[in-house]
């Protein structure tokens, strides 16, 4: 009796051993695949492209836009019910989503405001109701300024997380990134918030360009030309 | 982006949007006043739609760029689906780029170039004017616009 037990006793502890070095290996290969961007979260219908060295000159876009959340598409009706739908996303144009309705007493100043001054230089303005089943169907076509784009859509606002009326949404049109939203008294105060906001970003943009410029100039000097596969050695390996 | 209206569906491939609605033309709009049927146009594009534009896109076209494209689906009175001008049947699904020109433009614009076609369709009469932004690119355009018209549906006259 008492062999067989030292027998099982030797087996579970080999076996033990066996499963801590299992587990062991598959702890290397997690971090080994982590490594290489294996398993990352991301946006779904994007695939990890592995970093590999580029001979052509060009310049790998960018992984991903981090700032802001994602922004949709517009689909819904016009006042007078006819089927629209709006592209805001990977596009060249930013778009301003204004969320207004027929009863909210706030967004009044709104209304009568894009009707005089409804556009902005490079900046697309639409304003967006609830369903025409849930808003005033006449109040929202007296009120609809002229040259200005309305869509009926609930969809809209539930894409865009929209709080209440009134609220303005900025879709960065190539990122396809919310890049600025709230709300104001007024439109011009909007105008203003979001014009800001845009420009930050323009300068940002601006920003990087001359880093950019500066570091290829740097590294240029330093005889390290486009495609240079010394760029690409990830910056732990000893050189 | 997927839009459906007046017996027309449009399924719209990335970078593509628009509106189906009734047709705006003034002349129309009295006709229409007097007992006269209002027929509805679809206009797709690459590029922001503007607001006011024709049916036949002027107002559009004014503001698209060299690499936009832009479509006019027009329905006219489904008794001209039988008459000789709408005699082909069904939607184009092919287009031909040579078939291409600024002369076939309502307006001659820069260096676009347009093709309008008529054709009947599920006892429906219809006409489609594609107006393709660069007359250099053109079988580039005209691809980009049958992978819209590869997409679009049209129901029976009820």
């Amino acid at each position: 009796m008492t062999i067989v037990v030292i027998a099982l006793s030797v087996v579970v502890l080999l076996l033990s051993v066996l499963v801590a070095g299992l587990l062991r290996s598959h702890a290397t290969i997690l971090r080994r695949l982590h490594e290489l961007g294996v398993g990352l979260e991301r946006d779904p219908g994007t695939t990890a492209s592995p970093q590999v060295p580029r001979t052509d000159g060009s310049v790998p876009p960018p992984r991903d836009v981090s700032d802001g959340r994602r922004a949709h598409d517009v689909v819904g009706v016009d006042p007078t019910g006819a089927a629209i739908g709006l592209r805001t996303v990977d596009v060249d144009h930013d778009t301003l989503l204004m969320f207004l309705s027929s009863g909210c007493t706030s967004c009044e100043a709104f209304w009568s405001e894009l009707a005089g001054n409804g556009s902005i230089d490079g900046v697309r303005v639409v304003v967006v109701t609830r369903d025409l089943a849930e808003e005033s169907t006449s109040a929202i076509r007296e009120l609809a300024p002229e040259g200005v784009t309305v869509v009926a859509s609930t969809g809209a606002w539930k894409d865009l997380e929209v709080p209440g009326s009134p609220y303005a949404v900025l879709v960065h049109g190539r990122s396809g990134r919310v890049v600025g939203e709230g709300t104001g008294a007024s439109f011009t105060q909007v105008k203003e918030l979001f014009l800001r906001s845009s420009h930050d970003h323009d300068g940002k943009a601006r920003a990087d360009q001359r880093r950019e410029r500066e570091l290829d100039r740097v590294l240029l000097d330093a005889g390290l030309g486009p495609g240079d596969p010394s760029l690409y050695r990830p910056p732990t390996e000893p050189r | 982006m997927y839009l459906e209206s007046h017996g027309i569906a449009a399924d719209l491939p990335p970078g593509w949007e628009g509106s189906i609605e009734v047709e705006r033309d003034p002349d129309a709009v009295s006709l229409a006043e007097l007992g006269g049927v209002l027929r509805p146009v679809t206009h797709l594009g690459t590029f922001p739609l503007p607001r006011d534009r024709g049916d036949f896109g002027s107002g559009a076209v004014d503001v698209m760029g060299g690499e936009d494209a832009f479509i006019a689906l027009v329905e006219y009175d489904p008794a001209e689906a039988s008459s000789e001008l709408f005699a082909s049947r069904g939607l184009p699904r092919s287009l031909d780029p040579r078939a291409f020109s600024s002369q076939a433009l309502q307006r001659q614009r820069g260096r676009q170039a347009g093709w309008q076609g008529f054709f009947n369709e599920g006892g429906r009469a219809f006409c489609l004017y594609v107006v393709l932004g660069d007359l250099d690119d053109l079988h580039l355009l005209a691809r980009k616009v049958e992978q819209v018209l590869a997409g679009i549906r049209v129901e029976v006259e009820r």
